[in-house]
C-alpha cells in the first residue's frame, strides 16, 4: 500500500507519528546550544624550536629551513608561514578548514620526529601545538579600582576567579595588568663601593634571614616537641633592619644604610587603563565544545553576586562578550524566521482564499523545520547563524509541495468527489512530480555539503538542513496533507430539490475574498493569457527584446559597478585600535600618547562606551599574551560603542575619523583601526601584496615603496608592513682576556649584570598564604644609561671589585628583525583595509597601479594575497559548484521529462535570475560577497522550479491533444498561479532577512537581496520566455512525431484483398 | 458490467448494498476512454486519472433498478464518470 493511502487510512498512526517528531525535535531544539557559527577548528597548528644563543639567521638556516622542508608533505596544508627570532623559530602551518586537526596534529608529530635529527645539537626538542576554539576568549571584562588598585591582584585572585571557576563550562582565565605586589630593595651603588659590599652579598643576608626550618626533636621525660626556627619576614620593613657587613672600624652596616626597601607594585611594563582608570582586563575563554551564551551568561550572573562583595571602589565594566553579539544575531535570526513563516501562510491565505487549506500548508513549516533541529541534534551542531539562515531559505520552499498536492485534491473535490476518496486519488496522480521538484531541490543542495575550505565548512550545515528539510516537506506533502484533507476538506455542498434535481448550494455565493482577490486574479490571469498570446504571434521580437534586456542589466558589471567582497563586515560596535610608535620608545612615553588619544578620541566620538588600553609587554607567558602582543611602543585599544541602532554614524565613519586623528601625530609610526567582525577566518578585511625575496634591505625598501604607492590610493586604509624595525638594543662585549685575568668569565659578568639591572630574586614574602617576590637590585638611577652600566661594580674571584668598564665595552646596535618566510621563502607583507570601496576593487587597483611600478630584480616576486585570496579561492569553487548544480539540475530535469530539449528551455531562465542579481546589487549599492554568492547558486535550483511547473502543463496540454499555441496559452493562464504563489512564498520568505537591520545583519543581508532580485525578475521573465522558447523548438518536432508514427506503423496502409 | 472512476467506489458499493446485490466481481486500476466524451482514464502523464471495474450478475428484474441508480449517479456528477453494460449470462457452473 503506498504512503499516502496508508496515510488516509489511518489517520490516527499518521498524526501520532508526527506528534513524536515534533516532540523530538522539541526536545532537540531545548538541547541545542546556542553559538555564532558551526564549530569549526582553525586549521593551524604552530611548530616551535628553541636553539639558545642562534640569531635569527642562524635560527632561520639551521632550524626553521629543515623543520619547513620536512613539514611540507604535511597533508592538506594550504600555507606554511615561519618566524625565525634570536633563538626562536615558529613554523606554522595553515591547513585546509576542515581537515581533521588530531591526524595532522599526528602527522606533524611524525615529520617533526623524522627531522629533530637533522636539527643542532643544542636545540630543544620542537613543540607542537595546535589553536583550538577553546583558546579564544569568549569575553573580557575590564576590572577599575582607584584606592584598592594595589590590592587588586590579590581580590581578583582570591575571589573573583576562584568564584569564576564554578562556572560549567568555562576555561581558562587570565588576568591581564593586574598589578602584582614585589618588595624591592633598591641599592645605592656609590653607597655599596663606600663600605666595599657587593651586591651579591645583601642578597644573600636577605634570603639567609627568611627561613623556617626544622631543627630536630627535643624529648622531655614526658612529651616530645619538634623544634622549629622560624624567621621568615612578616613584615618588609624588617628587611630595612638587617645588618650587612662590618666596616673595618667597626662599624654596622644595615641595610638602611645603603638601600631602600620598598614594598610596592611591580614595576610598570604592562600598563592597562579602562576609560583612563587603572584597570585589570579579565579574559575568559571557554572548554570546546560549552555554550558560548550559557557561559557568558552564567559569568555574568555571577560577576554581579561579586561586585556586592567587593570594595565600593572596584568596579566591573564590560569590554565585550561575545555571547552578545550572538544573541542578538540569533534573535534577529529567529525573528526573521517567524516573519517568514507569518508572510508565507499569508501568501498562501491569499491565493487560496481558504483557511482550512491554509492550515493544512501551514502546519507542514513547522514539522519541517521541527526535522531541521532533529537534524542538527544529531550532527552535534547548534543554533547558529547558518543554520538559522538555512532555515529561513528553506521556509519558502517548503510548502511548494504540499501547495501541489492540495491544489488537486481541491480540484477533484470541487468536481464533486467525497474528500477522503479524492484525497487518494489526486494524491496519487501527482506524488511522483511532487518527488522529481524535490530531486531538482537536492541536486542543488547536496553539492553544497562537498564544497572544501572554509566556504566547505559554512555551507556544509546549510546543503544538508534545506535537503533535510526539503525532504521532510515532500513526505509531509504525500502523507499529512493528504490525510489532512480528507477529514477537513468539506465536500461540496449540494443538495437534491423536490423535482430530484442536484442543487448546488454554493452557486451564485460569492464572499467578499471571491468579490476582490479572485477578481484580480482572474484579470491577472487574462491579462497575461493575452500578453503571452502577443508573445506567440511576435516570438523574434519577444525573444530580441528580452535579449536586449539581458545584455541592458549587465551594464552594471561591464561598468565596474558592482565590486566583489569576501564576507561583509560586521557593525559590531567594537574597534580595535594598535598604534606603533618609534621602536625603543619607553613605555612611560608611550603612555603619554595614549593618555592624549584617548582624550582626543573621546571628545572626537562623544559615542564612546568605554576605552580599555593596554600598552607595554607582559613578561608573564599567558595564554592572553598569545593574542596580544603588545610591547614597549605598542598601544592597543579597544573601543566599545552603543548598539548600531543606538547611534547615528556607522561604525566604519568612526573608524575614518579615528584614523585621521592619528594620522596627525608626528610620534607615530604606524597605526590600524580594525573594525571587530568576529567573524571566522581572522581580523579584518585585507588585501595583503606579499613580497617574497631573500636580501632584506631590498625587501624592505620595496615594501616601503608599495605602502607609500598604496597609502595614495583613495580606497586604502590602514596600510602596514609586516616587517618589524630594528630594535636598538644594548650590547655588552666582554673582554674575554682581561675578564678571565680577574677570575670573571661571560656567565659570571652576565648573571651580575643582571643581579644589579633586573634583580636578584631573594625568596618570599609570605601574607595571607600569598608569595610575593622579594628583589634586590640597584636604584633606578644608577642603572639607566650606557654610562650608568659600564660604571657597574662587579665582584671578581679575590673578593674585591671592578668597573665593568675594565673588562667589557657596551655599545648600541641594531638587532636584525624578525625574520618571516611564507612557503619556504623570505617575505614581506604590505597589508591595506578597504575603506568605501570593496576588497576586490581594492586589490585590483593595488595589482594594476602598484605592483607594475616596482622594479622586481631577478629572484624576487610579489603576490597578492589576504582573505582577497581566499575570496577569489572561495569563489572559483562556487563557480565550480554553480557548473555541478547546473549539470545535476538538468540530469533530474531531462530524466524527469525524458527529453535533453525541455531542461535546456528552462534553464534559459537562469541568466535572467543574474540579471535580477546585477540589478539588485546595483539598486541597493552592495558588493557580492560569499554569501551573496551563495544565493546565486541556490537561485539556479529555485528559478528551474518555477520553469519545470509551467513546461510539465505544457506537455500535459499537448499530450492532450491541443495545439501548440493553445496548449501553451491554456497552460499559462492556468499555471501563472501556482507560479506566483510559490515565488512569492519564497521571496516574501526572504524579505525579512534582506531587510533586518540586527546585530550581525550585514552577513546574510546580500542572500536575502541576491535572492530576492533574481527570483523577481527572473519568475516574470519565466512567464514569458518559457512558453516563448517552448513554441520556438517544439512546433516541429511534433509535426514529426506523427509522421514517424505513421511511417512505423505502415500496416495500415496495406490493401486488403478480398478473397473471391 | 459497472466501469467507473475510481473516487466513485466507495457510492457504486454503496449502491450495490441498497440494492440488495450480493455477488460482484472487482477489477481495480483498469483503463479505458470514453466514445461520447469522456475523458481517458491512461494512467498517463496527459491522464492521469483510472478507472474501476465491477462485473455483478444480477437476475433480469433486478437490471432496471440498477441502471436507473446508475444513471443517478452519473447525475450525481458527471465530470467524475460511470457506465454500465447489460449483457446475458450463458451458463455457470
Amino acid at each position: 500500500m503506498s504512503i499516502y493511502k496508508s496515510a488516509i487510512e489511518k489517520p490516527v498512526t499518521t498524526v501520532l507519528i508526527f506528534v513524536a517528531v515534533i516532540v523530538i525535535g522539541i526536545y532537540s531544539f531545548l538541547k541545542l546550544p546556542i553559538d555564532q557559527f558551526p564549530e569549526m577548528d582553525p586549521p593551524y597548528i604552530t611548530v616551535m624550536t628553541t636553539y639558545p644563543g642562534a640569531s635569527a639567521s642562524e635560527m632561520e638556516t639551521n632550524v626553521t629551513k629543515i623543520m619547513e622542508n620536512a613539514l611540507t608533505s604535511v597533508d592538506h596544508l594550504k600555507h606554511i608561514t615561519s618566524q625565525s627570532k634570536d633563538n626562536i623559530s615558529m613554523v606554522v602551518l595553515e591547513l585546509e578548514w576542515g581537515s581533521n586537526m588530531d591526524e595532522a596534529v599526528n602527522d606533524v608529530r611524525s615529520f617533526v620526529d623524522m627531522a629533530a635529527n637533522n636539527l643542532p645539537d643544542n636545540c630543544s626538542k620542537p613543540v607542537i601545538f595546535k589553536l583550538s576554539t577553546s583558546s579564544m576568549p569568549i569575553c573580557q571584562y575590564s576590572i577599575t579600582a582607584d584606592e584598592t588598585y594595589a590590592g587588586l591582584d590579590k581580590i581578583l585572585n582570591d575571589e573573583v576567579v576562584p568564584q569564576l571557576n564554578h562556572i560549567d563550562g568555562i576555561g581558562n582565565i587570565s588576568l591581564s595588568g593586574a598589578p602584582d605586589r614585589y618588595v624591592y630593595v633598591n641599592i645605592d651603588q656609590q653607597k655599596l663601593d663606600a663600605y666595599g659590599i657587593t651586591l651579591e652579598q645583601v642578597g644573600q643576608v636577605v634570603s639567609a634571614n627568611n627561613l623556617n626550618l626544622s631543627s630536630g626533636t627535643i624529648k622531655m621525660p614526658q612529651e616530645q616537641y619538634q623544634m622549629q626556627v622560624r624567621s621568615e619576614y612578616i613584615e618588609s620593613s624588617e628587611i630595612e633592619n638587617l645588618m650587612v657587613a662590618m666596616t673595618p672600624q667597626g662599624q654596622q652596616v644595615f641595610i638602611r644604610d645603603i638601600a631602600t626597601v620598598k614594598d610596592t607594585i611591580k614595576d610598570l611594563s604592562l600598563d592597562e587603563k579602562t576609560n583612563g582608570r587603572e584597570a585589570v582586563r579579565l579574559i575568559i575563554a571557554k572548554q570546546t565544545g560549552a555554550n558560548t551564551v550559557q557561559v557568558c551568561k552564567d559569568v555574568r550572573k555571577e560577576l554581579a553576586q561579586i561586585q556586592k562583595q567587593l570594595p565600593s571602589d572596584v568596579k566591573i565594566e564590560k569590554i565585550y562578550d561575545s555571547s552578545e553579539n550572538i544573541q542578538n544575531s540569533i534573535n534577529s535570526l529567529e525573528e526573521s524566521v517567524l516573519y517568514a513563516l507569518l508572510f508565507v501562510v499569508l501568501v498562501v491565505l491569499f491565493f487560496l482564499g481558504k483557511w482550512r487549506a491554509t492550515i493544512i500548508i501551514g502546519i507542514t513549516i513547522p514539522i519541517a523545520l521541527i526535522v531541521a533541529f532533529i537534524y542538527l541534534g544529531m550532527a552535534d551542531s547548534s543554533l547558529n547563524i547558518i543554520s538559522l539562515c538555512s532555515l529561513t531559505i528553506a521556509i519558502g520552499m517548503v510548502v511548494d509541495d504540499a501547495i501541489v498536492v492540495l491544489e488537486n485534491i481541491t480540484r477533484h473535490v470541487e468536481r464533486g468527489e467525497d474528500p477522503h476518496e479524492a484525497s487518494i486519488y489526486a494524491t496519487n496522480e501527482v506524488w511522483v512530480s511532487v518527488i522529481a521538484t524535490t530531486l531538482v531541490l537536492v541536486a542543488v543542495f547536496v553539492p553544497l555539503t562537498m564544497l572544501s575550505g572554509m566556504a566547505g565548512i559554512m555551507f556544509h550545515e546549510l546543503g544538508w538542513i534545506v535537503t533535510v528539510v526539503c525532504c521532510t516537506s515532500t513526505i509531509v506533502a504525500i502523507s499529512l496533507t493528504p490525510m489532512l484533507c480528507s477529514k477537513l476538506l468539506k465536500a461540496k455542498q449540494v443538495h437534491v430539490d423536490e423535482n430530484g434535481n442536484l442543487v448546488d448550494d454554493e452557486a451564485g455565493k460569492q464572499g467578499w475574498y471571491e468579490r476582490t482577490v479572485v477578481r484580480m486574479l482572474d484579470r491577472v490571469d487574462e491579462y497575461y493569457a493575452k500578453s503571452l498570446g502577443w508573445c506567440l504571434n511576435h516570438k523574434a521580437l519577444t525573444l530580441i527584446g528580452l535579449l536586449l534586456l539581458f545584455v541592458l542589466s549587465l551594464t552594471p558589471v561591464f561598468a565596474g559597478k558592482i565590486g566583489t567582497d569576501f564576507m561583509q563586515e560586521q557593525d559590531n560596535g567594537r574597534l580595535s585600535v594598535t598604534i606603533k610608535l618609534q621602536r625603543g620608545t619607553r613605555i612611560e612615553e608611550t603612555l603619554k600618547t595614549a593618555r592624549a588619544l584617548e582624550a582626543r578620541f573621546v571628545t572626537l566620538i562623544p559615542e564612546i562606551e568605554l576605552i580599555n588600553t593596554s600598552a607595554g609587554s607582559n613578561d608573564d607567558a599567558t595564554i592572553a599574551a598569545l593574542f596580544t602582543s603588545t610591547m614597549n611602543n605598542k598601544i592597543q585599544m579597544t573601543v566599545r560603542l552603543p548598539k548600531k541602532w543606538q547611534r547615528d554614524r556607522d561604525i566604519w565613519t568612526i573608524a575614518e575619523i579615528l584614523r585621521q586623528e592619528m594620522a596627525k601625530y608626528p610620534e607615530i609610526n604606524e597605526y590600524q583601526c580594525v573594525v571587530s567582525s568576529g567573524g571566522p577566518g581572522g581580523n579584518g578585511n585585507t588585501v595583503d601584496l606579499e613580497i617574497y625575496g631573500y636580501d632584506f634591505d631590498k625587501t624592505s625598501q620595496m615594501a616601503e615603496q608599495c605602502r607609500q604607492l598604496i597609502s595614495q590610493l583613495p580606497g586604502a586604509r590602514d596600510v602596514n608592513i609586516s616587517r618589524e624595525d630594528d630594535r636598538p638594543d644594548i650590547k655588552v662585549t666582554v673582554d674575554k682576556e682581561k675578564a678571565s685575568r680577574l677570575g670573571l668569565s661571560s656567565a659570571t659578568i652576565s648573571t651580575y649584570l643582571r643581579n644589579r639591572v633586573a634583580g636578584m630574586s631573594c625568596g618570599y614574602l609570605k601574607d595571607d598564604g600569598s608569595e610575593y617576590d622579594i628583589v634586590v637590585r640597584l636604584e633606578e638611577d644608577d642603572r639607566n644609561s650606557i654610562s650608568d652600566i659600564l660604571d657597574l661594580s662587579i665582584p671578581t674571584a679575590t673578593g674585591k671589585t671592578v668597573k665593568l668598564s675594565e673588562v667589557a665595552s657596551v655599545g648600541e646596535y641594531w638587532a636584525p628583525p624578525t625574520i618571516e618566510r611564507k612557503s619556504r621563502q623570505r617575505i614581506v607583507t604590505v597589508k591595506a583595509t578597504p575603506y568605501n570601496t570593496t576588497l576586490g576593487e581594492l586589490a585590483k587597483a593595488i595589482e594594476t597601479e602598484v605592483v607594475p611600478q616596482l622594479e622586481l630584480p631577478v629572484g624576487y616576486s610579489t603576490h597578492i594575497g589576504g582573505n582577497y585570496e581566499t575570496q577569489q579561492d572561495t569563489f572559483s569553487d562556487m563557480i565550480l559548484l554553480g557548473l555541478m548544480i547546473i549539470m545535476l539540475v538538468y540530469i533530474v530535469m531531462a530524466s524527469q521529462f525524458e527529453s535533453l530539449r525541455m531542461p535546456g528551455i528552462i534553464m534559459f531562465t537562469i541568466p535572467f535570475a543574474l540579471s535580477g542579481v546585477v540589478i539588485a546589487l546595483w539598486l541597493t549599492g552592495r558588493s557580492l560577497d560569499m554569501i551573496g554568492a551563495l544565493g546565486l547558486v541556490l537561485l539556479v535550483g529555485i528559478v528551474v522550479k518555477n520553469g519545470i511547473v509551467l513546461v510539465d502543463y505544457i506537455n500535459l496540454m499537448r499530450e492532450r491533444g491541443y495545439e501548440l499555441n493553445q496548449a501553451i496559452q491554456m497552460s499559462g493562464r492556468s499555471r501563472i498561479r501556482p507560479v506566483l504563489m510559490t515565488a512569492f512564498t519564497t521571496i516574501l520568505g526572504m524579505v525579512p532577512m534582506a531587510v533586518s537591520s540586527g546585530e550581525g545583519a550585514e552577513m546574510w543581508q546580500p542572500l536575502g537581496i541576491v535572492v530576492i532580485g533574481g527570483l523577481t525578475v527572473s519568475t516574470f521573465l519565466t512567464l514569458y520566455i518559457v512558453p516563448v522558447l517552448y513554441g520556438v523548438m517544439s512546433r516541429h518536432g511534433d509535426r514529426d512525431k506523427q509522421e514517424a508514427l505513421r511511417k512505423k506503423f505502415i500496416f495500415m496502409n496495406l490493401k486488403v484483398k478480398k478473397e473471391q | 458490467m459497472i466501469v467507473f472512476n475510481q473516487a466513485n467506489t466507495g457510492r457504486v458499493e454503496y449502491m450495490l448494498d441498497v440494492l440488495g446485490i450480493h455477488g460482484f466481481t472487482f477489477f481495480e486500476q483498469v483503463q479505458g476512454r470514453g466514445t461520447n466524451g469522456g475523458e481517458p482514464r491512461r494512467g498517463t502523464h496527459a491522464w492521469p486519472e483510472m478507472n474501476s471495474c465491477v462485473i455483478t450478475v444480477v437476475e433480469d428484474d433486478q437490471v432496471p433498478a440498477l441502471l436507473e441508480s446508475i444513471k443517478k449517479l452519473d447525475m450525481r456528477n458527471e465530470e467524475v464518470g460511470v457506465r454500465a453494460f447489460v449483457w446475458n449470462i450463458e451458463a455457470t457452473v
